[in-house]
């Protein structure tokens, strides 16, 4: 750096960084939540996954895939599952409510497991050892301490032609309790997950702009089932956490949008996100057969307070009412410094 | 209408096709070559979910008259791998997990296309300015951009082909393995159809007229010029509503179409379903309401002063929820403070920006099953309230979800399937509505605006002795999920904490403004706000650092919550032990200290945009080349 | 949605304007048409249908560019991309790749006409203050009597005002003329809400030429866009700086007066500052942009330094 650019960078550019934690409840508030799923261990070894989940884009339908096959002991590409129909597949609720993992994923589970234990009866049966002896795993499947093996195609098979289609269903429930009116007091959920951000920001005093240069954060999400997929959740829930931090804002003038269209409802683009680092912690839920619990909603929490507070350390102005734009930056440095 | 001969190709294959003159090049990929991988995000050029090559160059097609494309070569997203494999960009989407809910996705791959076609050796930087003008609501954009660099290192030659198709080796589960997202390759080439995508035999096109008032009651609507005009199927009001009406997540209280009275500027009045589009635009613009103007409410603050215009008749104070926590004695704990903090602070109303605009169908089946195909979150709950507004058995009713171009608590209202259905049934032909951006942001949820007044005590060590929370959001003109939302943000509201006395109000209420409702996080984004900007100027007060003051407080295994749920486990010590490393975080007061710093621009930073990456070093040096010496 | 009962491609200016002579009152032209497509939607204009849409894209007389008499000649189908992509343009209009990078997208500057963006008149277009800074003029050509005749106007006589400009029925824009501004460095700033597809709040385009050891300001041309109806040369400025030493003071001596040129409605306090930023940051930048700056680099740095 030369000593222009470094004369400007003190009185313009101003870095800073903040931190913020949060929590979150898993699963539908302060009540009790259900989902159910059908499981079949199909012909070839493949598996029929049957439920109302509802993907939208969070990556669930590749979560229930892995949960199916870990359960039923074939892989991931060899599950069947579909979108959510009413008239076809068994209730799962909404998507929502950072829910679908806990409470879909252990339905999958526990239907697929069903569907695994009727298999494994059979062959059991066929090799004539113990069910407790078997194991399945990406598409074989094998007696413990002996050399009887084969794939999971040829068993299903020989659980059909004994007069058996390896079906499975389950429920799964995780209590909630309601809140008392009077003083609120209640369960609302089964788990909780906990989060902690920390953002570093570069602000232009000449223009007010603020850029977030780089984002830690490190969310607990019990067992991560897809660690890529959690990542795609903290980096969108990041994103969507700084869009309402600095440049968000659906306006209405006296009940008239003045925000019709994106070209005034500013969202943010590939220039304007931070370098992300995610790091996942497993505290692992032990009330639950899959010990997962979830990071759909929690990542977006503590965005937006880590950059306000990264913003007040560079700069001393402390924004509290959001977006903190360009234009009101500038205002609050004026007042500080008149 | 008058129409145009086009010859042109498209991915490699002569096409010759009459569209209407007024016809965008999008349409005419869309609705007359079913390439329907190009998308309609915006209609206005800010989203890039229509992005396509013309000549070679990537344009956005939505802004584009396709009379242009007369003899040009046209290149979309279902052309680059065509029968063949993947791209390699298409592949190393899938491979780093770059698509989520998919919709902005085939235009990011044109753009990243794009990019490396013009310059196969870009860096980071300039492939994000490469990049810009193409919207993604769900990734957060690193995953893609981090695809982008693995196909720019194998179309550069530094790195191999293989990558793209290598994955970490299987251990013992597959829980915890990184498997591949099983819906990406439909997402990456465009195949994946959405709800706009689909086109059913005889198909009728649905448009909606919209409140022009923000609170107005309605004195007359006729229909009957539309109704009239040729190609147009039918007209619907809220008299055409066959059951009881009404539909909303906690209370019913939104009618299908305005009953009455509109309660927000956007609000559906009436909708027509016609031959197609432009015939039904036409035939809403002809249909006359008469208005008579009601005074309306546009500040939370003002809804619940004396007097104020009542908008639902069944709640005269305008309230539709109120959360009361109450734990301890927070008098006891003020008074036994070394200091105390008092602040508000407002969040504002946030649009999901889901890339796909709401979009459905609807149809009559052969056993007389009520049939909606829609991008809903909660199909099992909408076809609840829809049996009731249909006044049919429950499973004379059947939702389908189609696939959801994101959805982030948006599309858990049921605000036109209703509309739908009723069409259907009254036409017996498939109905298909299609948003436009704008409408979809007039017309659909927000996040709820919210002031929050605190109030934080403290010992001189950094213990909260007490708070007081008082939350006012605005709900907008329908309940929709505002009722869940105060309740998830008292319960979440003094953050991660504990607190042995403390008295929490969250209070959502009805005005003219567009509705608020689901938003990932349903309030516990606003409320945390607060909590963690408290956190931090406490922290300035009493001298500690911001992780210090908030392992003092935090919840531990056998904390007893706001509500009074006694914790088994929590794990916030871990959390703030883990961002605290990873960041490298330099220990300190909070205060304004980031000149004097010693943590800051470390490699996992990104560099500030500067602007211009392409033109380092060329005729007119780039301002970034300065900054960079 | 924008619908027409006609939508014309001519190949010729003279087809374009025998069309436009004709075409029924309510027909538009369009070059990129970024501006007319988002403008018939709800929230601005609604559904708009126009008579006849004359495409002007295909005409081959507005491609390209040539020079004469120190100005450079560019058909009126030159796209925001080329600043970017042609060195000669980028070498004589070194503002432009600044302003290209900072305009909307890649995808969008491919086909958004400069001039379109002229005659569109936005108080916050981002290539008008720059055209005024070089002394852009506009030509505008009409058949008359079946001959074409054209005029030419200067930029800051052609825009009145917001979406008002001195086009005349019949008349179409065939190019913009602008001074060559070879050996000058070139700057941009901008402000909005993000740093891709952005409307300005504020913008400043500005160029200067040197001596060559880098002491004096031998030229130096300043305009802003968003802080008023039209563009806005700083002429005051200017001539505040020709002549003068290349000196920090000097610089922010010039950068003070801008302020009170702005003429908004709104955001009053924050444009007044910002355009004094604008004005200091654009210099500096358009010094170190100069292309012989290698020589005088040090120099330079040295005076800038001592502020
Ligand atoms: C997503 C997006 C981002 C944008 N970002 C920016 C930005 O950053 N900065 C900015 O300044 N603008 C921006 N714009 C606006 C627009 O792109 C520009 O104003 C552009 O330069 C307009 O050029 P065009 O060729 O597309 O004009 P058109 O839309 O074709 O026409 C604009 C007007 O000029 C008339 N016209 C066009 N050509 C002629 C001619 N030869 N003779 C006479 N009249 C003519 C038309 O009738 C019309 O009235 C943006 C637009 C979009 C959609």
């Amino acid at each position: 750096m030369n000593a222009i650019t470094e004369t400007r960078a003190e009185t313009r550019r101003k870095r800073g960084r903040g931190m913020a934690a949060s929590w979150y409840g898993i699963a539908r508030t302060a009540t009790i939540d259900r989902a159910g799923a059908w499981a079949e261990l199909d012909d070839g070894g493949t598996v029929k996954i049957v439920t109302g989940v509802t993907e939208i884009g969070e990556g669930i339908l590749t979560v229930l895939a892995q949960v199916a096959a870990e359960e039923t002991g074939t892989r991931p590409e060899d599950v069947t599952i579909g979108d959510n129909d009413t008239a076809r597949s068994p209730e799962a609720a909404h998507a929502g409510a950072t829910r679908q993992t806990y409470m879909i994923g252990n339905a999958v589970a526990l239907a697929s497991r069903q569907a695994r234990e009727v298999l494994f009866e059979k062959i059991a049966e066929y090799w004539e050892v113990a069910a407790g002896e078997l194991r399945a795993f990406d598409g074989e499947i094998w007696a413990e301490g002996s050399n009887l093996r084969m794939s999971v195609a040829d068993a299903v098979a020989i659980c059909k032609a004994r007069g058996t289609v390896p079906v499975g269903s389950a429920s799964f429930t995780a209590n909630g309790t309601g809140l008392d009116p009077a003083d609120g007091k209640g369960s609302p959920w089964q788990t909780y997950v906990f989060g902690t951000q920390v953002a570093e920001v570069e602000v232009d005093t000449w223009t007010g702009e603020v850029q977030v240069l780089g984002l830690w954060a490190a969310h607990d999400v019990g067992r991560a089932i897809n660690p890529r997929g959690v990542e795609g959740q903290i980096e969108g829930g990041v994103v969507q956490g700084l869009g309402q931090a600095l440049m968000e804002e659906y306006v209405t003038v006296d009940g008239h949008a003045a925000t019709h269209g994106f070209a005034k409802y500013i969202l943010p683009t590939a220039l304007d996100v931070p370098q992300i680092t995610c790091v996942i912690v497993e505290d692992e839920d032990p009330t639950s057969p899959l010990r997962a619990k979830g990071i759909g909603e929690p990542a977006l929490v503590p965005t937006a307070p880590a950059i306000i507070n990264a913003i007040y350390d560079a700069i001393g102005v402390r924004i509290t009412t959001l977006p903190a734009t360009p234009e009101k930056i500038l205002a609050a440095l004026r007042v500080q410094q008149p | 209408m008058p129409d145009m001969d086009l010859s042109c190709t498209v991915n490699g294959r002569p096409v010759a096709r009459r569209v209407a003159a007024h016809a965008r090049l999008l349409d005419l990929l869309r609705d007359d070559l079913n390439l329907t991988g190009t998308k309609e995000g915006c209609g206005a050029g800010e989203c890039g979910t229509c992005s396509v090559f013309v000549d070679g160059k990537l344009v956005k097609s939505c802004l584009m008259p396709a009379g242009r494309a007369e003899g040009a070569v046209i290149e979309t997203v279902e052309g680059l791998a065509g029968r063949g494999p993947l791209t390699p960009v298409q592949k190393a989407f899938h491979k780093t997990g770059a698509s989520q809910c998919g919709y902005c996705i085939p235009g990011m791959v044109m753009a990243a296309t794009a990019c490396l076609r013009q310059n196969p050796e870009a860096d980071l930087d300039e492939i994000k300015e490469r990049m810009g003008g193409n919207i993604c609501r769900c990734t957060g954009y690193t995953k893609i951009l981090e695809a982008v660099e693995i196909a720019r290192d194998v179309i550069a030659g530094r790195a191999d082909a293989s990558v793209l198709d290598a994955d970490e080796t299987l251990g013992e589960s597959y829980i915890g393995h990184n498997v591949r997202r099983i819906d990406a390759p439909a997402k990456v080439t465009g195949r994946l159809r959405y709800a706009a995508d689909m086109k059913l035999v005889d198909m009728l096109q649905m448009q909606v007229l919209r409140s022009p008032h923000p609170h107005a009651r309605i004195v007359r609507i006729d229909t009957a010029e539309a109704e009239a005009m040729p190609g147009v199927e039918c007209v619907i009001t809220a008299d055409d509503v066959p059951g009881k009406d009404g539909f909303g997540v906690f209370v019913h209280d939104q009618p299908v179409m305005a009953r009455g009275k509109v309660r927000h500027v956007g609000e559906a009045v009436a909708a027509v379903a016609a031959e197609d589009l432009v015939t039904a635009r036409r035939a809403v613009a002809a249909i006359k309401v008469e208005y008579e103007l009601l005074p309306g409410l546009y500040d939370p603050e003002d809804a619940l002063k004396p007097g104020a215009p009542v908008i639902h008749d069944y709640a005269p104070d305008n309230v539709v929820k109120h959360i009361p926590l109450r734990k301890g004695d927070i008098a006891a704990g003020f008074a036994a403070a070394d200091v105390i903090l008092e602040h508000e602070f407002g969040t504002q109303q946030v649009e999901h920006a889901y890339l796909e605009p709401e979009a459905g169908i609807a149809f009559v089946d052969h056993d007389d099953v009520v049939t909606v195909h829609s991008p809903s979150q909660n199909i099992t709950h909408h076809r609840h309230m829809l049996a009731e507004i249909l006044g049919l058995p429950i499973n004379k009713v059947r939702m389908v979800m189609s696939p959801v171009g994101g959805g982030f608590g948006g599309k858990e209202d049921m605000i036109y399937q209703g509309m739908l259905a009723i069409a259907a049934m009254k036409t017996m032909r498939p109905v298909q509505l299609n948003f436009t951006r704008e409408e979809s942001l007039v017309a659909s949820a927000k996040r709820h605006p919210s002031r929050v007044a605190y109030k934080m005590g403290l010992t001189s060590d950094g213990r909260i002795t007490a708070v007081k929370f008082e939350m006012l959001s605005d709900g907008g003109a329908y309940g929709m999920s505002s009722e869940g939302v105060m309740r998830k943000a008292a319960i979440l509201s003094c953050g991660p904490y504990e607190i042995e006395n403390l008295q929490v109000d969250t209070r959502a209420v009805y005005t003219n403004n567009t509705p608020s409702g689901a938003f990932r996080t349903f309030g516990g984004m606003q409320a945390q706000f607060a909590t963690e900007s408290m956190m931090d100027m406490a922290a300035e007060r009493l001298g500690l650092d911001p992780f210090e003051i908030r392992r003092i407080n935090m919840y531990r295994a056998g904390s007893l919550t706001h509500t009074q749920h006694r914790l088994d486990r929590a794990s916030l010590d871990q959390v703030l032990d883990a961002a605290e490393a990873a960041s490298r975080w330099e220990t300190g007061v909070p205060s304004v200290r980031g000149a004097l710093r010693g943590d800051l621009g470390g490699p996992d930073t990104r560099r500030p945009c500067t602007l211009g990456a392409r033109l380092a070093g060329g005729p007119a040096t780039a301002a970034a080349t300065e900054a960079a010496e | 949605m924008l619908t027409c009962d006609a939508y014309h491609r001519p190949r010729t200016l003279a087809e374009a304007l025998a069309l436009w002579a004709d075409a029924p009152e309510g027909s538009r032209l369009v070059s990129g048409a970024t501006d007319i497509y988002p403008w018939a939607r709800d929230g601005r204009a609604g559904d708009v249908h126009l008579p006849a849409m004359i495409d002007l894209s295909g005409i081959g007389e507005l491609r390209g560019y040539g020079f004469g008499k120190g100005r450079l000649h560019l058909a009126a189908g030159t796209v925001y991309q080329d600043f970017l992509t042609d060195p000669v343009l980028r070498q004589n209009l070194p503002c432009m790749p600044h302003v290209a990078i900072w305009f909307a997208d890649d995808q969008i500057r491919e086909v958004a006409t400069l001039a379109g963006n002229l005659v569109n008149a936005s108080p916050v277009a981002d290539g008008t203050p720059a055209v005024v800074a070089l002394n852009g003029a506009i030509e505008l050509a009409r058949l008359e009597d079946g001959e074409i005749r054209r005029r030419t106007v200067e930029i800051e006589e052609f825009i009145h005002g917001p979406g008002r400009t001195a086009i005349r029925k019949g008349e179409i824009a065939t190019q913009v003329t602008l001074d060559t501004c070879c050996g000058y460095g070139g700057a941009f700033q901008k402000v909005g809400q993000r740093r891709s597809l952005v409307i300005s709040v504020a913008c400043c385009a500005a160029l200067v030429r040197t001596d060559p050891e880098g002491r004096t300001f031998e030229d130096v041309r300043l305009a802003l866009g968003g802080v008023g109806p039209g563009p806005m040369r700083l002429r005051e400025a200017e001539r505040m700086l020709r002549g003068e030493r290349v000196e920090p003071e000097a610089i922010l001596r010039a950068a003070h007066g801008a302020a009170d040129r702005v003429a908004s409605r709104s955001r009053l306090d924050y444009r007044r500052e910002v355009v004094v930023n604008f004005v200091r940051a654009a210099l500096e930048e358009a010094l170190a942009n100069r292309p012989n700056r290698a020589a005088a680099h040090d120099q330079s740095k040295e005076t800038m330094a001592n502020a």
